[in-house]
């Protein structure tokens, strides 16, 4: 466990701090991949020129490690002429993006991520869910160029009712709040556009049900059934279903209609895995453990069952990109692609044992 | 994302020894001999992974101070990151080694006046150039203790303040609070404040925020950075441009600004609309705190803002961190003090997440306590229900006195799930149960036979001392309901040799006692020998004394005992108290988006030393006169403002003696402590930092010591005499009586006065001691 902590002599804004902390542990993380002990010791020169850059007497100062990466690098700056160019973004205008930027061929690809959290009950009834989507970018365009893009939510007939909208920083909010255009300069490389959630009642893609029998001393029955409840056209992959069963079980014995199950201790799990689950179908996996003559004292929990998913070329809100325009004083021409996956987010499933 | 990888030497695990402490000085040795030869030094690489070790011996607690020189020369360099490095070790080494450090100075200034901007452009300008002053200024910070240094720093900081690139005067904007914080003592210079607030016209966004966190340090004495109308609009007009850390800030600075117009004031909270949505929680926050104070005379604009920024919390309180979700949580009861019915409709979302902490959990139990209602209750419930099982016995114990909660208005309901909890004959489960039941029945007498029936159903009884207490007030209470309850009491009685807590002893007596009142025939043989244990064999002096006064009770006869012992069985006008109360925004607002909230207490009052003013006694009044709160805040403006002296134009010393002797003396106040023995100099100008001024003062140790101050606030002057009488034995404690005249009589500004000379003296004690 790695912990970063802060210090105020003031009555701070508390929510400042801790973001700041987060953004901190990013940085770090986009750099050295695992922010741990060890990494900040055998990067700590970075980590000290990072310190300075990120903050100065207290306050933050440069935290966008796009920025940031453009001239702190884990080689070290020589002082030559080629490297030590001043990142203009740090004062320019338009912050978030370098100009001078160049490919040999111009594309923006486009992906609509949905996750879907749900949480049901141990009788089978859904206590809440909601759909957290976000919109990523990965832009390859040269220049400074103009995007407009264009979503399904104010087609007629169309009611998705985004709540709780965030933009990235370039969108232009009043050309949002007039007409609800998204237009913006974006920024080089990957970046999350916008995101926003969803606050209706879905459907679990993926339905469990699950009998799990405890006989005191002497074996645990498990029984699941999963069902895809999405059109039978999609797909979803690398389902893994996560049933908990009591620390002390052993000998595991599994039968499955599909996929496979594997029995992990270290985490008291069985995972069922399922590489490509239709829609509209149903599954089903046994477990048998061997549980001890003596049973410990300790309490244990009741871990909910937990499903991972992705379905990809589907969105289980029904957001939709019509069109994204690129405009560039140039005039290339530029290819927009657009990818969309729904998968899992905090989905849990109460048991009853 | 890729990165460009590691250099292969830094990949390998260290080759040094893992213990820094032991062969150190062979270590030291080598690495000398090491970054003295020429051969290294002429190889670049090598050199600088040499600097690169001593650094991490560095960090790693082993004395490398005998390198200094060697580290010296090697500042002596065009490679950015070996110069950082070198200016790390000097400022972690040159308090041990100030001659040496002196040395090294020069090599500092000349990197402050490197490579001249003026031929190079902007974009080309090199690193070191930007670099140079950020680190050159904390090291060349360090020689500040030192006599003489001053022309050192503030020459490279101004010259930065006005430099081309945004980035130098940044990083000087900033070295100019520091240069303050290393020398709080000096005078404010005014030219480098004035530049300050000029540069608040910066092109560059930092630059201007930079500015506002340097003023607000350097005039910290002053009550900070000053913002008034141009800046006020200025700041608004610049939020768009600002990065969301700075937006947070600007918005804390503008809770300063008050408009002056209802026009003024709309036309600002138009220009914040935008920030309510922001995509950062802390802006988002930070914009509502400044609505509600801006609004704080228009409770439908402060309602509004709280319905548009109900979405944002919301989201906080499920965001991926945990701490900022804990930090919405508390937020969300915030604003539900005022706001009940918020977030009412979105009650599925303070349902508890499997793998959540408990400080996460808790807090949304209290959040659903407050937001249950006729649609939703059922769902809450068994939602609570379910954490009742919870493994961790604090958790689970918070979730039972949850649902006695919401039993106070859902009674039926909740006892059918309280009671069926004892069916687990959980220890923990069973006493949490027990409690809550004890409470309700307090709170809801209506529940009372209900209640009586399950504990003489519960076969069962609690074993901790809280759950024991509970069960025996019950007992003691409603004894004449259940029916069992004598015989329950006697095994406690029988028991009480083994019985280690006081608390419960206390609790049985009185039951026993009350008990006796109802059952005597059943009560009257164990109450004897619960007496004669508790007066003649126990060792608590506490449990002794109350046996003997019941025992001396019982002796004026049972009805005399019954007055005294009995009294009312519920008091259901405490459930009203205790139900949803709307508070006006105002009382939480100054506190919202601070650490206060988080950390449950009121950090304010602390915080604010000059102006405080004297808020807890009045907090007390409030709680002993509940319901009168409406009366007592009559004028918003008279508790909420905090009052503030000035100097205004001084008086002679004919118009204050006519003045002393006309008036009446309004307050007189013993402060507790002796006058601060500093020189009268320094006490003058202590009182007048707070604005303050002193007129006359005796001198030295003249007994007895006398002082007449005056000064003026918010419309009224106030003039005082501090007085030391006669001198007593050396050691004791002499106080300072301070007598208050005023004209025209504000009690309120009064109160302030003395508050802050309160602290200022006390300041001063602190100091000559």
């Amino acid at each position: 466990m790695t912990s970063v902590v802060a210090t105020t002599n003031k009555n701070s804004n508390a929510s400042l701090v801790y973001a700041f902390l987060y953004k901190l542990v990013e940085v770090f993380t986009e750099y050295f991949k695992e922010l741990e002990e060890e990494s900040i010791q055998d990067n700590f020169v970075v980590v000290y020129e990072l310190l300075d850059e990120l903050m100065d007497f207290g306050f933050p100062q440069t935290t966008d490690s796009k920025i940031l990466q453009e001239y702190i690098t884990q080689q070290g700056n020589k002082l030559e002429v080629a490297k030590t160019k001043v990142p203009t973004t740090v004062t320019n205008a338009v912050s978030w993006r370098s100009e001078g930027i160049k490919y040999k061929k111009n594309e923006v690809f486009i992906d609509v991520i949905e996750s879907i959290n749900v949480l049901v009950n141990a009788n089978g009834s859904v206590m809440s869910s909601d759909i957290v989507g976000c919109i990523k970018l990965k832009t390859m365009l040269s220049g400074m160029p103009e995007l407009r893009l264009g979503l399904n939510d104010r087609d007629k007939g169309k009611t998705v009712a985004m709540e709780d909208v965030k933009f990235h920083q370039c969108v232009r909010l009043s050309r949002f709040e007039s007409d609800r255009t998204i237009s913006f300069i974006p920024p080089d490389g990957e970046s999350e556009l916008m995101s926003y959630r969803i606050n209706t009642h879905v459907k679990p893609l993926i339905w469990i049900e699950s009998v799990i029998e405890k006989f005191s001393h002497s074996r645990v029955e498990i029984m699941v059934k999963a069902k895809g409840q999405f059109k039978k056209q999609s797909v979803a992959n690398n389902v893994e279903i996560r049933v908990p069963v009591p620390s002390d079980a052993d000998s595991p014995k599994f039968k499955t209609s599909t996929g496979h199950a594997k029995y992990v201790p270290e985490k008291n799990l069985v995972v069922w895995s399922i590489k490509s689950f239709p829609g509209g179908k149903e599954f089903l996996m046994r477990a048998h453990f061997g549980l001890p003559s003596v049973e410990t004292d300790e309490m244990e929990g009741k871990p909910p069952i937990t499903v991972k998913f992705e379905i990809p070329y589907f969105t289980v809100s029904g957001i939709q990109v019509r069109y994204m325009k690129i405009i560039e004083k140039s005039g290339y021409q530029a290819l927009p692609w657009v990818r969309y996956i729904t998968q899992s987010g905090d989905y849990q499933l109460r048991t009853n044992s | 994302m890729s990165f460009p990888s590691l250099p292969e030497e830094k990949r390998q695990a260290p080759e040094e020894p893992t213990m820094p402490y032991f062969g150190s000085e062979e270590t030291v040795k080598e690495l000398k001999r090491a970054l003295s030869n020429p051969n290294v030094q002429a190889d670049r690489l090598r050199y600088k992974n040499y600097i690169t070790k001593v650094i991490r011996y560095m960090t790693q607690g082993l004395d490398v101070s005998a390198l200094f020189m060697d580290m010296v020369k090697a500042s002596a360099t065009v490679d950015i990151v070996q110069k950082k490095l070198v200016y790390l070790y000097m400022c972690t080494y040159a308090s041990d080694k100030p001659d040496l450090a002196l040395l090294a100075i020069n090599t500092l200034r000349k990197d402050c006046a490197d490579p001249n901007p003026m031929n190079i452009s902007l974009i080309n300008m090199n690193l070191l150039y930007l670099h140079a002053p950020n680190d050159t200024l904390p090291f060349i910070c360090l020689f500040f203790r030192m006599p003489g240094m001053t022309e050192y720093i503030e020459q490279p900081i101004v010259a930065g303040l006005r430099d081309k690139a945004s980035y130098v005067r940044r990083v000087a904007v900033l070295g100019c609070a520091k240069m303050h914080s290393l020398q709080p003592n000096t005078e404010i210079d005014g030219s480098i404040v004035n530049e300050l607030y000029a540069l608040l016209r910066d092109p560059d966004p930092v630059v201007v925020v930079n500015c506002l966190r340097a003023l607000e340090e350097i005039l910290k004495d002053e009550g900070g950075v000053v913002i008034n109308k141009p800046i006020a609009h200025h700041l608004l007009n610049r939020m768009k441009d600002l990065d969301s850390w700075a937006q947070s800030e600007v918005l804390t600075f503008l809770l300063r600004y008050r408009p002056r117009s209802d026009d003024e004031l709309f036309d600002i909270l138009s220009l914040l609309d935008a920030f309510l949505q922001s995509a950062h929680a802390h802006v988002a926050v930070a914009t509502l705190r400044l609505f509600l104070h801006l609004a704080s005379a228009h409770p439908a604009v402060q309602a509004d803002a709280l319905l548009r920024t109900s979405a944002p919390l919301l989201a906080t309180c499920g965001a991926g961190s945990r701490e900022l979700r804990f930090a919405g949580l508390c937020h969300v009861q915030q604003v539900m003090r005022s706001q009940p019915g918020l977030f009412g409709t979105h009650y599925k979302r303070f349902f508890c997440g499997y793998s959540e902490p408990s400080y996460i959990k808790f807090r949304k139990m209290e959040i659903l306590v407050e937001l249950v209602n006729d649609e939703n209750v059922a769902l809450v419930l068994e939602e609570l229900r379910s954490y009742c099982t919870d493994v961790s016995p604090e958790l689970a114990q918070a979730a039972i006195a949850a649902i006695g909660r919401i039993a106070r208005t859902y009674s039926e309901k909740c006892l059918d799930i309280l009671t069926g909890l004892l069916a687990l004959k959980q220890d923990h489960i069973t006493s949490a149960v027990i409690q809550t039941f004890r409470d309700l029945v307090w709170f809801c007498p209506q529940s009372t036979a209900a209640v009586c029936q399950t504990v003489e159903a519960c076969v069962d009884s609690p074993q901790d001392s809280e759950g024991k207490q509970a069960l025996l007030w019950l007992l003691g209470e409603h004894g004449d309901q259940i029916s069992s309850a004598p015989y329950v009491m006697e095994g406690y009685i029988d028991g009480l040799k083994t019985e280690l807590s006081s608390a419960v002893k206390m609790e049985l007596l009185t039951a026993a006692v009350k008990m006796f009142l109802c059952r005597p025939a059943e009560t009257q043989d164990m109450l004897g020998r619960l007496l004669h244990y508790c007066i003649e064999e126990e060792s608590d002096m506490c449990v002794r004394d109350r046996a003997l006064l019941y025992y001396r009770l019982l002796q004026r006869g049972v009805e005399e005992t019954r007055k005294v012992v009995t009294g009312p069985k519920s008091d259901p006008s405490m459930s009203v108290l205790t139900g949803r109360q709307e508070e006006p925004i105002s009382q939480w607002a100054s506190t919202f988006n601070t650490l206060g909230p988080l950390s449950g207490r009121d950090l304010c009052l602390q915080a604010a030393v000059i102006s405080a003013t004297d808020q807890p006694s009045d907090s007390a009044e409030k709680e002993l006169l509940p319901g009168s709160k409406e009366v007592l805040i009559s004028g918003p403006d008279d508790t909420e403002e905090e009052i503030s002296l000035s100097l205004g134009p001084p008086l002679s010393h004919e118009t204050f003696e006519k003045m002393w002797l006309d008036l009446e003396i309004l307050h007189r106040q013993t402060l507790g402590f002796p006058r601060p023995r500093t020189a009268p100099d320094t006490l003058q100008a202590a009182l007048q930092l707070v604005k303050i001024q002193t007129l006359a003062f005796t001198p030295g140790d003249t007994v007895p010591w006398k002082a007449y101050i005056y000064t003026r606030s918010t419309g009224t002057l106030i003039l005082a005499e501090l007085l030391q009488g006669d001198p007593q034995p050396p050691g004791s404690d002499e106080s300072l009586v301070v007598s208050v005249k005023q004209q025209p009589v504000n009690q309120h500004a009064i109160k302030g006065f003395v508050s802050i000379l309160k602290s200022v003296l006390q300041t001063l004690n602190v100091d000559s001691l």
